[in-house]
């Protein structure tokens, strides 16, 4: 298996370091929309004397900063691709190899957003200055940051896959797509810290698996919340990913049953 | 004049009637951009919740934004950039001289042949957020105000014109350039709230380079009350000449097109 990775990893890296400009556009699209809300919210704490809710301004800036690397290293486009493989019958030969399709994608993966991250914390740095940012991270923040975060990654990747799967049953993923994504600009905590919105948005948000996509490591990360705090937060990240993993399972085995292309 | 309103009013009967072959697709991409702006309208909603202005803008004027910034947009992927991605494929591929040699102005038939009828759920949802905003606002606006902003507007789209105008003639020179595009795409996100708030480097890329911070501001400030009529009038000298620069840009990429025939 640690073969078969390497080999792909190779693969992957020579087909990705043709495409460099799309790493700066790709980069362009990761830091834009967190700053403009950044610039936002910087607005209304000025307004408020300089602070909303705890939230300073430069409490913001850590956390949009925090999040623009989160949502980075979270970000899955599988979903996005799974409509052409399935509705075109690409995903046919794909089945015939002995690896799951699942497998070319983690690794493409990982070169991707390995690759991608260092001009990524570099802009990020720029923005940090602008804003004159501050963490109040503890070193033990950061230990729980690596867990939670990789959880995160692996929720992402999993809820993607299952809304691709989508691709067995419907035409057209896109409406599906565009409802997860609005879903998850609002209660992921990219519109606003969770803590900031009205309450029973804060609920809605905590029962959705998005926060605990970007929200939790966000918070972790500039250490915005408790050690105890992030305990649980990383429990309910664990819990989701069981949860999805299952169900990817379950609408996997029966999208195939369904999917009737050539070769199939 | 009038033979170019009939041509543009041809132009878009015909796709709207290729658009009505897919109408479950255009109701789908109705839904989305309810969507969409539902979820918009709802993080500045959250955002007012914490306090009663955004660095001198009141709830309602940011709805008037908002609306603008969904009038622009729509309007721009309505109108411009169906046409100009052809034109790209036209160069690359040399079938421009088809374009060339019918008998109309070149500039006119690259910029307004195609229409994408799908996205005018974006400029009517647009619509209807820039009206609840303006119902809000009330009485303060006057008549005066009210030209003021249609005329802003109008320079706003004119701004946005001649941009991509420009960028879609380095073409000419440069084959590929749809990722100029992309990137103009990305600035556009960052028109969903006033250009004063962003800090130095942003605000200037926004009103300058990539005028579409000006393009939604502006308007939105003639409701605010904000733009004066001398306001009103740099920034339609500052559309007409824009739009003169980039015509005399495409007519000089224009003479270093190499067709097939030309």
């Amino acid at each position: 298996m640690i073969a078969i990775y390497r080999q792909l990893l190779t693969a992957q890296l020579q087909s990705a370091a043709q495409y460099r400009v799309q790493f700066i556009l790709w980069m362009l699209f990761a830091v834009i929309r967190p700053t403009i809300f950044l610039a936002a919210w910087v607005a209304v704490a000025v307004a408020q004397g300089g602070e909303v809710a705890g939230y300073t301004t430069r409490d913001f800036a850590g956390y949009y900063i925090a999040l623009t690397l989160v949502a980075h290293l979270t970000t899955a486009w599988n979903s996005f691709e799974f409509e052409f493989e399935i509705r075109q019958g690409r995903l046919s030969p794909k089945l015939l190899r002995p690896l799951h399709p699942l497998h070319y994608a983690i690794v493409e993966n990982i070169v991707w957003k390995g690759t991608t991250i260092l001009p990524l914390l570099a802009v990020l740095g720029l923005l940090a200055a602008t804003f004159d940012v501050r963490f109040a991270t503890q070193p033990l923040h950061l230990v729980l940051f690596v867990p939670s975060m990789l959880l995160a990654i692996a929720l992402s990747f999993m809820v993607g896959w299952v809304v691709a799967c989508g691709a067995f049953w419907l035409q057209r993923v896109q409406t599906l797509n565009t409802l997860m994504q609005r879903t998850a600009f609002v209660f992921a905590g990219q519109i606003a810290p969770i803590a900031l919105m009205p309450l029973p948005l804060q609920v809605v948000a905590w029962a959705l698996p998005f926060a605990y996509i970007l929200a939790v490591p966000t918070e972790i990360l500039r250490g915005g919340v408790s050690v105890e705090r992030a305990m649980v937060l990383i429990a309910g990240q664990a819990a989701w990913l069981a949860a999805s993993c299952v169900l990817f399972t379950i609408v996997w085995r029966a999208g195939l049953r369904r999917y009737s292309a050539v070769g199939a | 004049m009038r033979r170019y309103w009939r041509m543009f009013r041809a132009f878009a009967s015909t796709e709207f009637q290729f658009e009505m072959e897919y109408r479950l697709n255009f109701l789908f991409t109705l839904l989305e951009m309810l969507l969409v702006v539902g979820t918009s309208v709802g993080a500045v909603l959250v955002m007012f919740a914490h306090t009663t202005t955004l660095n001198g803008w009141t709830l309602p004027q940011m709805l008037v934004l908002l609306g603008v910034y969904y009038l622009v947009q729509g309007g721009t992927s309505l109108f411009f950039s169906p046409s100009f991605e052809r034109l790209m494929e036209h160069i690359r591929l040399g079938t421009l001289d088809f374009q060339l040699l019918k008998p109309a102005n070149t500039q006119f038939l690259v910029s307004f042949r195609h229409l994408r009828m799908v996205r005018i759920p974006d400029v009517i949802l647009g619509l209807a957020v820039l009206v609840v905003g303006l119902v809000q606002v009330g009485a303060e606006v006057g008549p005066l105000d009210a030209v003021l902003f249609a005329i802003a507007l109008l320079a706003g789209y004119a701004l946005v014109y001649a941009l991509l105008l420009s960028l879609v003639t380095l073409a000419f020179w440069f084959v590929r350039i749809e990722n100029l595009l992309t990137i103009f795409w990305a600035f556009t996100e960052a028109g969903r709230f006033p250009v004063d708030l962003y800090p130095g480097w942003l605000r200037i890329t926004l009103s300058t380079i990539v005028p579409i911070g000006i393009a939604v501001t502006a308007p939105s400030q003639a409701i605010a009350g904000r733009l004066d009529s001398v306001g009103v009038a740099l920034l339609c000298a500052g559309a007409l000449l824009a739009w003169w620069l980039a015509s005399t840009f495409w007519r000089l990429g224009l003479r270093s097109y190499t067709g097939a025939s030309a």
